[in-house]
């Protein structure tokens, strides 16, 4: 396996609300390694956003706060780096690429200047010319046509899809070892999706950085993921490599949402007049239930389930595949 | 659109404005408003004053052209002559202008400064206690009635402590200093709580934007982050606030002149409400309605200019 | 229907959260008594003996006259109570005015655009090209002196800031899916706009309602010093007005008393009002 470069241990992120505190990300723990991209799948509120802010340090506090857990970049904790510290990794070992790539870049400056920004902070011993033609050069990296003259244009005068990669060209500036993307084709059309999806790819090979892909969609998690971490209510309920996962998933929560996907194939064999979906909402954080948290929404529960016998644990079911579940699914 | 097109286009626009500017004043003290010529003559005036203080005034012209003497007067600025002083307005503004600039501009320049200033630092550490106590002591600022700080700070600062002149003005650089420094430190206070109020609601509309998170997530100090990203989004709504401001800087201020003795434009105006000197108070209307219009024509297209999404789209 | 319902929870979210703040929950009880204090005033339960001379001319503070005494030998504490049903009468009355002006012709020009739309902005840019004090001022000078003056002087100037949201905000409602099925079930214009539209605008009134309460108290004070206030009663305005020969005798209490009044009820109106924007218009939730 190629070499880990990123080690998230146990994190507890907690947000105070008025109504009091909630525990949004509870024990998660995943690797990153070399050329490699991790997946990490769930609902909104699931906390696979937070746990990737949880990364960078940028939970904001107030009301967040990582209260528990380590993050190892290459053997160093991060959570107990001064902040100073913090920003110079920040951008520059690991970068981070957002949702909205509409808001996502400063509307009163130029592409050029956003991404020169980077490298003046990173790599100070560029001059100014460099910095320039360094630029340009990223925004070829990532397939911006007339790159040259797009670098001194506004934010508002690409399309979504230009923006998205200029926040792509933006992040990989420095050449970091880790890129978190946070649904980054989420706001963007479903053939600009693909694009998109595949420059990462593309990039990837050619760079050689871990990326984290945080996304609600599996259909992103099988084209692009190499590993898969299922969250449900702030945990890990399973983790897989990607043929694994997709070939026999082992939560319930898992299963359900890999049929809730409309699909053209006909691996299960008939052909479905309705979707399936996961029937019940998503408890609340604030008011969990003891035993498994996806108990209500399960078609399997029993007693067990209900708690008790406690919790369920992360067990390993098989090589390289663990599930948080009282009655996995054989496939 | 380009930018040229739009510039005429809103120039364009001053003229119905105007016209309509015209059309109120107008209105008011030349149809609605009592007779002036009972004013000037009391109850007691027999029918031939009357006829003869109308002739003076031009008052027995037709009123279309009455209303045109006002238009044209928003071009030229010849307001013609007070009723009371009898003399020509149009000297009286040039007269009046040095002493209300003198105390407005200066004033203007500090509070505005100064409420920048704050609210970088209120936004820097916002939530925070300094936050909090500076939002309440803005409001407490903005809820003591303007005439009780001029009552108060001639009485305490110049009567009882002698710190200040109590009032009068002195022309030429830098006589009228003293005379200005007590009614522009209230000037500040007045305009300090509502400024940076504003200020800071601007400066953290920006700072929970998106793009600032893209900014830390680049590695930038909250210092940088402030100071150029925010700073630069927060400008567009500030030059547009400070600007629109400039035109009410004219009529100066009506309460501090007055009670301070400076023989500005504030003033000359509050003089002629106080005699019912009808021309000087329409002079000073279309005078402040005039430099209101250009100053949101300038608004507007420094707008346009500052921020880059409307100059392009 | 389902705007009601969502603007039904919101209003309700919105009493609960107003509630939690102690401050605003405080403003809200200071701004009640004075209302209070103004009806009590105006119905002759308080204060009705304020023209009474019960001592010394310009009698300082003492234990039987805590705010002293005027030139005429009267209570100042029973002026500043007769004050008070003034200034909550301007700021009702004001407020009032300017509301019905601002939300008509602002409903209209963001509902109907067009020419309609053209000629009511065209009449609000000309309007605000004006200073207030001008306008103030010349009403005054056509209605004479008085209460009514005050109460017109004020409120016609004062609709234009919410005239301008108002508009912003319809504008931004009538192409909403609910409003384009009030129309589909055969609801007519003024049914859409006055049925629909309104409610889910009216917590811009009721925050700009604070607000102006407040202005016009202020304004009550500017208007007393030019002449051109209330006559023959007391009003915080004269008051303070009155304070102009007072303060070099040394007599401070009538300008601190109608000083004093006057902050804490715009102070509460002023808090008020930002915890109703807070909890009212939710694109400044969470700020």
């Amino acid at each position: 396996m190629a070499e880990k470069i990123l080690e998230v241990k146990d994190l507890v992120v907690e947000f105070r609300t008025d109504r009091g505190r909630v525990t949004a990300v509870n024990g998660v723990n995943f690797d990153v390694h070399k050329g490699r991209t991790i997946g990490i799948v769930g609902e909104s509120g699931s906390g696979k956003s937070v746990s990737a802010l949880s990364i960078m340090r940028l939970i904001p506090n107030p009301p967040g706060e990582i209260t528990g857990g380590k993050i190892l970049y290459r053997g160093e904790d991060l959570l107990n780096k001064p902040i100073e510290a913090m920003r110079t990794i920040r951008g520059n070992k690991i970068a981070m690429i957002f949702q909205e790539p509409m808001t996502s870049l400063n509307p009163v400056f130029t592409v050029g200047n956003q991404i020169e920004e980077v490298l003046k902070l990173h790599q100070p011993e560029l001059s100014k010319a460099q910095r320039l033609e360094k630029s340009i050069e990223q925004l070829k990296l990532v397939g911006i046509p007339s790159p040259d003259k797009r670098i001194h244009e506004y934010p508002h005068q690409l399309s979504g899809g230009m923006r998205q990669r200029v926040m792509i060209a933006m992040s990989l500036a420095c050449e970091p070892d880790i890129l978190i993307a946070d649904e980054p084709t989420t706001a963007l059309d479903v053939t600009i999706q693909a694009q998109i999806l595949e420059l990462m790819k593309k990039l990837q090979t050619e760079l050689g950085m871990g990326i984290i892909m945080i996304t609600h969609d599996l259909g992103v998690v099988a084209e692009t993921c190499d590993d898969v971490a299922v969250m449900y209510c702030g945990q890990i309920v399973e983790r897989a490599d990607v043929k694994t996962l997709f070939s026999s998933p082992k939560h319930p929560y898992t299963k359900g949402l890999m049929e809730s996907i409309p699909s053209f194939d006909s691996t299960l064999g008939k052909k479905r007049d309705r979707l399936p979906t996961i029937e019940g909402m998503v408890p609340s954080l604030f008011d969990l239930p003891s035993g498994c948290n996806f108990q209500d929404r399960c078609k399997y529960v029993d007693d067990k389930c209900r708690g008790s016998q406690g919790d369920p644990q992360l067990e390993e079911a098989a090589s390289g595949h663990s599930v948080r579940c009282f009655h996995p699914l054989n496939a | 659109m380009n930018i040229y097109a739009y510039i005429f286009r809103r120039l364009l626009y001053v003229i119905p404005v105007i016209l309509g500017v015209c059309a109120i004043i107008f209105l008011i003290f030349n149809v609605v408003a009592p007779d002036p010529a009972l004013i000037i003559l009391g109850k007691h005036a027999t029918a031939e004053q009357v006829v003869e203080i109308r002739q003076q005034l031009g008052l027995n012209k037709p009123m279309l052209s009455q209303y045109f003497d006002i238009v044209r007067s928003a071009f030229t600025f010849d307001f013609g002559r007070s009723w009371s002083t009898k003399q020509e307005i149009s000297e009286m503004i040039k007269a009046g202008a040095v002493p209300s600039a003198t105390l407005s501009f200066p004033a203007f320049f500090i509070s505005t400064i100064l409420g920048i200033s704050i609210s970088l630092l209120v936004a820097f550490y916002r939530g925070s206690m300094f936050d909090k106590v500076t939002v309440v002591g803005c409001v407490t600022l903005m809820s003591v009635s303007s005439l009780a700080y001029i009552l108060f700070g001639q009485w305490f600062f110049a009567y009882k402590l002698g710190w200040f002149e109590i009032s009068g003005y002195d022309y030429g650089f830098p006589y009228f200093i003293p005379y200005i420094l007590l009614p522009a430190i209230i000037w500040v206070m007045l305009s300090v709580g509502p400024d940076v109020r504003f200020y800071r609601t601007i400066m953290l509309d920006e700072i929970y934007q998106d793009y600032i998170r893209t900014a830390r997530a680049k590695g930038l100090s909250e210092r940088v982050i402030l100071f150029k990203h925010v700073l630069k989004n927060a400008m567009i709504p500030i030059i547009t606030y400070v600007v629109i401001q400039i035109p009410f800087l004219i009529l100066g201020a009506l309460l501090l002149e007055s009670f301070f003795s400076i023989p500005g434009l504030g003033s000359i105006t509050l003089n002629a409400i106080n005699s019912s000197d009808f021309p000087v108070i329409r002079a000073m209307t279309v005078l402040s309605a005039v430099a209101y219009i250009i100053f949101s024509v300038i608004t507007d297209v420094l707008y346009t200019l500052v921020d880059p999404r409307v100059r392009l789209s | 229907m389902s705007s009601n319902v969502q603007s039904k929870s919101l209003w309700r979210h919105a009493f609960e959260q107003l509630c939690k703040d102690k401050l605003a929950l405080t403003s809200l009880i200071i701004v009640a008594v004075y209302a209070v204090v103004a009806i009590l005033v105006a119905c002759g339960v308080l204060a009705s003996d304020w023209e009474k001379s019960v001592g010394p001319s310009y009698n300082p503070p003492s234990l039987e006259h805590p705010f002293g005494l005027d030139i005429f030998g009267m209570s100042v504490w029973a002026k500043t109570l007769k004050g008070t049903e003034v200034a909550m009468s301007v700021g009702l009355v004001t407020s009032l005015i300017s509301i019905t002006i601002g939300v008509t012709l602002g409903a209209l020009a963001g509902y109907f655009g067009g020419k309609i739309d053209e000629g009511i902005v065209w009449f609000y840019t000309t309007f605000t090209s004006i200073p207030y004090i001008m306008l103030v001022v010349a009403i005054a000078f056509i209605l004479g002196k008085g209460l009514m003056t005050v109460y017109l002087a004020l409120g016609l100037t004062s609709w234009v800031s919410l005239c301008r949201l108002i508009r912003g905000e319809v504008m931004r409602h009538k192409d909403r899916e609910y409003v384009q099925a009030a129309g589909a079930i055969g609801g007519g214009d003024m049914r859409k706009l006055f049925i629909h539209i309104l409610p889910n605008v009216l917590h811009i009134v009721i925050i700009n309602f604070s607000l102006s309460f407040q202005t016009a108290i202020k304004s009550e004070v500017i208007l007393s010093y030019l002449g051109l206030g209330v006559q023959g009663r007391p009003s915080w305005g004269i008051m303070i007005d009155d304070a102009k020969l007072e303060l070099a005798r040394g007599v401070w209490w009538q300008l601190a008393a109608a000083t004093l009044a006057m902050l804490i009820v715009v102070l509460a109106f002023n808090i008020l009002g930002d915890a109703l924007r807070d909890a009212l218009d939710p694109k400044l939730k969470g700020k």
